[in-house]
């Protein structure tokens, strides 16, 4: 398999996977509406990674969906950053993105996060989803830059290895 | 030159121990995924702090799956005595949360009875593999941000010679 045929199936199964995992989120509620067991399964494989307190959930179906806003907000901004991808340098060649850049992204959920955490003031769910949504817009520009890296390196220790076992 | 790639287990366990403790406790928890990424973040500071050699973003991806795996062993041994509290919390918040919306989906009290597998072994189990991949793909995109993010100090410290973590990876050609 070519190096591109590669980054290009880690981009495909990344996409994917970002699109099951938000549908799933949806799912959990609309199963909840139709009273089936497996509701409970969904929110229960979203529990280690979400609070799920429902007042701070989106609702869909009459029913809170699997995550809070600010989950919501981050997953659909790394499936926004999925998309515009392979428009950047970054498809051709993986780069990871500057410090400066992943500092600025994390003002606007940082703040809000920490003013929520202070009592200062409580924003809405909206606010709580759009500053998600900013910070996990240069997600995936980390994660896939990272699962290229390593997959190339790997390719890349393997042929130095045959290199140096043809020398020998 | 003598060039040393660090051990990956040390930053990964205090990485992962961190993380599990805080996303473990109640209440402290409320920063979801985030801890587990900041987890990630510190195993890859821990990771260039020790290194001598150019640490790429596929060093971070490695140490930060190993501090997901670590945080979710972590995060389940602390949830056990805890459990107790979180469902007390969550039937609170519901409580709360009826107060606020007059249409509450029909048999919402019933919820926790229904979540009353929580206590299984059975859940347990699931809680633990769900919390492995999760924490997994988390943990090593904190990593890769934490390799790019503390790199630059690592230049400078090293600016003698040894690496310049390379910010991008324009180097590799296909």
């Amino acid at each position: 398999m070519t190096v591109k045929t590669k980054l290009g199936l880690i981009y495909v199964i990344t996409l994917a996977g970002i699109i099951t995992w938000i549908a799933a989120v949806f799912l959990a509620a609309y199963l909840k509406s139709q009273s089936s067991p497996l509701s409970g399964f969904i929110y229960a494989i979203f529990s280690p990674t979400c609070h799920q307190i429902p007042s701070r959930c989106f609702t869909a179906f009459g029913y809170p969906v699997a995550v809070c806003a600010r989950c919501l907000g981050i997953y659909f901004g790394f499936l926004f950053g999925t998309f515009i991808f392979p428009f950047t340098k970054g498809f051709a060649e993986p780069t990871l993105p500057p410090a400066k850049t992943f500092i600025l992204v994390s003002i606007p959920i940082s703040v809000d996060t920490a003013g929520n955490l202070l009592g200062i003031w409580t924003s809405s769910d909206w606010v709580r989803c759009l500053t998600g949504n900013v910070w996990g817009l240069i997600l995936p520009f980390y994660f896939l830059a990272g699962l290229s890296d390593f997959l190339l390196r790997k390719k890349k220790a393997i042929a130095s290895k045959d290199g140096m076992g043809e020398s020998t | 030159m003598n060039e040393r790639r660090p051990g990956m287990f040390v930053p990964a366990l205090i990485g992962g121990v961190t993380a599990g403790i805080l996303s473990g406790i109640p209440i402290v928890n409320c920063l979801c995924c985030l801890w587990i990424i900041g987890g990630g973040l510190l195993a890859a500071y821990f990771l260039t702090r020790e290194s001598s050699v150019n640490l790429t973003a596929g060093d971070g991806a490695i140490v930060g799956v190993f501090t997901g795996i670590i945080a979710a062993i972590v995060e389940t041994l602390v949830n056990i005595p805890f459990r107790a509290v979180n469902e007390k919390l969550s039937q609170e918040m519901m409580d709360r949360f009826s107060q606020f919306y007059d249409e509450m989906p029909s048999g919402w009290e019933s919820w926790f009875e229904e979540g009353s597998f929580e206590g299984s072994i059975i859940w347990t189990i699931l809680w633990f593999a769900v919390s492995v991949i999760i924490f997994s793909a988390l943990g090593a995109l904190g990593g890769i941000i934490g390799i790019s993010l503390f790199k630059k100090k690592k230049a400078v410290q090293n600016a003698e010679g040894v690496g310049n973590v390379s910010e991008d990876t324009s180097d590799r050609k296909s």
